[in-house]
């Protein structure tokens, strides 16, 4: 593993921020930190960085343990949610600073400042100070600025919250491209699981101060392993297996080994077919235009469900249907009962 | 690496640079607060209490059973309050004709009311004397005596000298009141009168509150007006200065000292909180105030403000006249023959407040500086105890600082007495005397200053020094101009604190004012006060210069 980070504890007082998290970064990966906020995301993100000192646990670069290095020594890029560019330089002078400090001679500064402001397609604002710019030239710039040094370890801590939605959609897409032209091994920040699942390798979910599941996004959204990863990662319909056994007789048998209050379904919207019939044990409540896709509020013999079709309108508000799901597209999850914020559930 | 199985020991990060530099820069001023604020206010705690044979009450006992002392506390409350009552109302006056009327001419109020604070303290009282003395404008024009040197005379002179304070104070809690505010009591149908009732007074309340007590503090604890104009009417300082300086009893002294700190330390605390209160309070005017014209509001208010400042510019105005005048009241032809210092030491004393004033505001930006760059960096735990000391020296009159300072510098116990008698001790007395002030503008620059900045610099490999260099000094230029030309201001024009300090070989500015007043020598005092005043003047305009030089390039940079 390239970067290790193994039981790390850090307490604010009495309040544990972070509780023996251990995670692992490969070389050239692009990990990203996922949860609500006051999950411990950002103080993990510190800890590595060297903003912030661990009560307990280690930190280990390519073997080599970190905790004796101030930040200033670990050669780390960080780009910030906003307001870190430094106002009274220019941009040239904000993404230059970094190699000024490593007494870099003068033109190699300017050639490689010339080649980061092509990468990041803004060749032309070389002059230009930090208040003169929006805020998504801004982060890019600061991305830049990160990357200028060669970082052994990129840290993003919420590049993209403070923009609006269009300007982050695009900036996603830069930060995406510019990491695997690089390939400089990233960990970032965010509480948008769209934004997770588009970007990253690995996704680390995080609650309360631990690590709750990590994998790929396919993992989280296809397989989470709690009722927290389910919610957090996009709408699900999760039904106790009472309900289950109701509505999908079929997928009773799914269910894990154990005491029927351990587990309960985890059912995409997107995995619910639907299918008019005039004798089916369901009817559609509301249905909302999207676009790309319609949102019916369904209601069934397990209680309210959410389902999402594609293509041509199948049926009209009111309509009785009948609703099918494969059996391999329900997930039984642990219901840690821990509630997801209200924000992840849109 | 099988401990990481095992319970991991505390990960404790090496003594690093960066950590040593940051205890440096807490320590150092952390050192010189201690060693030039608390120590000295300790000794004259305890000189209080020294008696003959050690440790007693016996100096309170005698102090607190002589009529004179329960005279001159009478004559500074009574002085403290009517003056409070009195620059608050006209302060308010003021600050509500600049920040809530429209009127032309708000430039020229502004450009007046800071000229008592140009001046030594004792300047108004001077004014006064050329106005309504006995040979002054007035009384001899009226042909009427007046007799100024007292109660009224000294009433005048205060509030003079605590007006720029209300009308800055209550001026900046006015500010804090949004547009928006008005513009929804007009829709909902208040009339301009209740919206003054309802929305501007509660809104000033705290401003008030505050202004009442900076006013009632620097009244008490001021000297110079007092010394110069008050005349019989002994108040608390005076009574320090006779003490010490005419019957040399540093202890009883010292008594008169703790006893007039006691209100200013109320008054202050009390102060602080009414500070926060409004910090917490209201939000800051996001949409400012733009005042439309009322023809009957405004024009009584503009009348009222130009009357005020009329005032003021007629008390300052006389000195600067009187300074020309071959001999007042008797020959009024214009001469420069004053500018002729008769006094022992000439004009060396103005140069060395010069020398004595860069030094302060040098040192004392510096130290400031380091301050508040240490404190971010430091444990909470640690950071607040030290901020709460360094916001500690505005409470204690400069009367009492500079009586600690004898007591404690004068005396040969320690190696700290080979600062005696030293320009530098002065400059060190002007810099402790206002650290508050100085301090507090820094911080509101410091807190400012967004923490990604320093950490973004710091990922990329800065130190604190470079940090700090490259970063933190630029982000808060115009808070250092600031806080560099207000000491700078500060030292050149006060004598409170010094007055103890001055020897025959070294002196400043204040003083030398001061005696060549008491030698009789009335032109010349007022002649060495214009250059005082041009001297502070200029540096005014040098950091209005340089703030509008500052503002104008971070505009240029699309900042703020």
């Amino acid at each position: 593993m390239y970067l290790t980070v193994r039981e790390a504890t850090k307490n604010y007082g009495s309040f544990t921020a972070l509780n023996r998290v251990s995670i692992e970064i490969d070389e050239g990966e692009f990990v990203c930190l996922l949860g609500p906020s006051g999950c411990g995301k950002t103080t993990l993100l510190r800890l590595i960085a060297g903003l912030s000192d661990l009560d307990e646990g280690e930190i280990l670069l390519e073997g080599a343990a970190l905790s004796d290095l101030p930040a200033r020594k670990r050669g780390f890029g960080i780009v910030f949610q906003s307001y870190s560019l430094f106002p009274n330089m220019t941009v040239a002078e904000n993404i230059g600073y970094g190699l000024k400090i490593r007494s870099t001679p003068r033109p190699e500064i300017s050639r490689r400042v010339t080649d980061l402001l092509n990468l990041v397609k803004l060749p032309q604002l070389a002059d230009s100070f930090p208040g003169q710019l929006s805020g998504g030239q801004q982060q890019r710039i600061a991305l830049a600025r990160a990357i200028a040094v060669d970082p052994r370890v990129l840290l993003l801590d919420e590049p993209l919250s403070a923009l609006d939605a269009k300007v982050r959609a695009e900036l996603r897409g830069e930060i995406r491209h510019v990491q695997r032209s690089l390939g400089i091994p990233t960990l970032m920040v965010t509480h948008d699981q769209e934004e997770a699942l588009a970007l990253a390798d690995k996704i680390i979910c995080m609650n309360h101060g631990v690590v709750v599941q990590a994998g790929t996004p396919e993992d989280l959204y296809n397989r989470p392993r709690t009722r927290f990863v389910a919610e957090f990662m996009g709408i699900s319909n999760l039904l106790p297996a009472d309900a289950v056994g109701r509505a999908f007789p079929d997928l009773a048998a799914t269910r894990p080994q154990g005491s029927a209050d351990d587990h309960i379904a985890c059912i995409r919207p997107e995995q619910i077919g639907v299918t008019p019939d005039p004798d089916g044990n369901a009817s559609v409540r509301g249905i909302s235009f999207l676009g790309n896709l319609r949102r019916l509020e369904v209601e069934s013999p397990a209680g309210p469900l959410v389902v999402e079709t594609h293509g041509a309108k199948p049926c009209r508000e009111g309509d009785r249907v009948t609703l099918q799901v494969a059996p391999d597209a329900c997930t039984w999850v642990a219901d840690d009962s821990t509630r997801a914020p209200a924000e992840a559930q849109a | 690496m099988t401990t990481a199985e095992t319970s991991m020991p505390a990960a404790r990060r090496r003594p690093d640079r960066d950590r040593l530099l940051t205890w440096v820069c807490v320590g150092l001023p952390l050192l010189g607060l201690i060693l030039f604020f608390l120590y000295p206010m300790v000794i004259v705690f305890l000189r209080s209490l020294t008696v003959e044979d050690g440790y007693g009450l016996a100096n309170y006992t005698r102090v607190l059973g002589s009529s004179g002392f329960w005279r001159a506390t009478w004559h500074s409350l009574l002085m403290g309050g009517t003056t409070t009552v009195l620059s608050v109302f006209l302060g308010f006056i003021i600050a509500h004709g600049l920040h809530r009327c429209a009127f032309q001419g708000k430039w020229l109020v502004r450009g007046v009311i800071v000229l008592p604070l140009l001046a030594p303290s004792l300047v108004q009282a001077l004014g006064l004397i050329f106005l309504l003395g006995r040979n002054g404008v007035v009384s001899r024009a009226l042909g009427i005596e007046i007799e100024i040197y007292g109660f009224w005379g000294l009433l005048i002179a205060n509030t003079l000298y605590a007006l720029p304070q209300a009308v800055m104070i209550i001026g900046a809690a006015l500010v804090l009141l949004d547009a928006r505010t008005y513009e929804a009591a007009e829709v909902m149908g208040a009339s301009p009168s209740r919206q003054f009732r309802d929305l501007t007074l509660p809104a000033a309340r705290f401003g008030i509150l505050n202004a009442a007590f900076v006013c009632f503090t620097i009244t008490i604890t001021d000297f110079g007006n007092a010394a110069v104009i008050g005349g019989d009417y002994s108040v608390l300082a005076t009574e320090i200065y006779s003490q010490v300086v005419g019957q040399r009893n540093f202890n009883m002294g010292a008594v008169v000292g703790i006893m007039l700190l006691l209100p200013t330390v109320i008054s202050y605390a009390i102060e602080r909180q009414a500070m926060k209160r409004q910090q917490t309070g209201q939000t800051t005017g996001e949409v400012r105030y733009r005042p439309s014209f009322a023809p009957l509001r405004d024009s009584v208010m503009a009348g009222l403000s130009l009357l005020i400042c009329s005032g003021i510019v007629a008390v300052i105005g006389i000195v600067v006249y009187a300074s020309f005048v071959t001999l007042w009241p008797y020959n009024m032809a214009l001469s420069p023959k004053h500018y002729d210092i008769t006094l022992a030491g000439g004009y060396s004393s103005l140069w060395m407040t010069i020398v004595i004033s860069v030094m302060a505001a040098t040192g004392g930006t510096l130290a400031v500086f380091l301050l508040g760059l240490g404190l971010r960096r430091v444990p909470r735990a640690a950071a607040q105890p030290i901020q709460v000391l360094a916001a500690m020296p505005a409470a204690v009159p400069g009367m009492v600082l500079g009586l600690a300072y004898i007591l404690t510098f004068n005396s040969t116990a320690t190696p700290l007495y080979l600062l005696y008698g030293t320009a530098v001790l002065i400059a060190i007395v002007n810099f402790y005397h206002y650290h508050t002030q100085g301090f507090l503008t820094l911080m509101t620059g410091f807190r400012q200053l967004p923490p990604a900045l320093e950490e973004a610099a710091g990922s990329l490999g800065a130190g604190l020094g470079r940090t700090a260099i490259d970063i933190v000094a630029p982000f808060i230029a115009p808070m250092l101009v600031s806080v560099f030309f207000f000491l700078f201001m500060r030292s050149m024009v006060t004598l409170s604190a010094v007055v103890f300090l001055t020897t025959p070989d070294l002196s400043v500015a204040a003083v030398t004012i001061m005696r060549l007043d008491d030698a009789g020598l009335t032109s010349q005092a007022a002649a060495f006060s214009t250059c005082v005043m041009a001297i502070v003047c200029l540096a005014l305009l040098s950091m209005k210069a340089t703030l509008a030089l500052i503002s104008r390039r971070n505009r240029a940079k699309g900042g703020a």
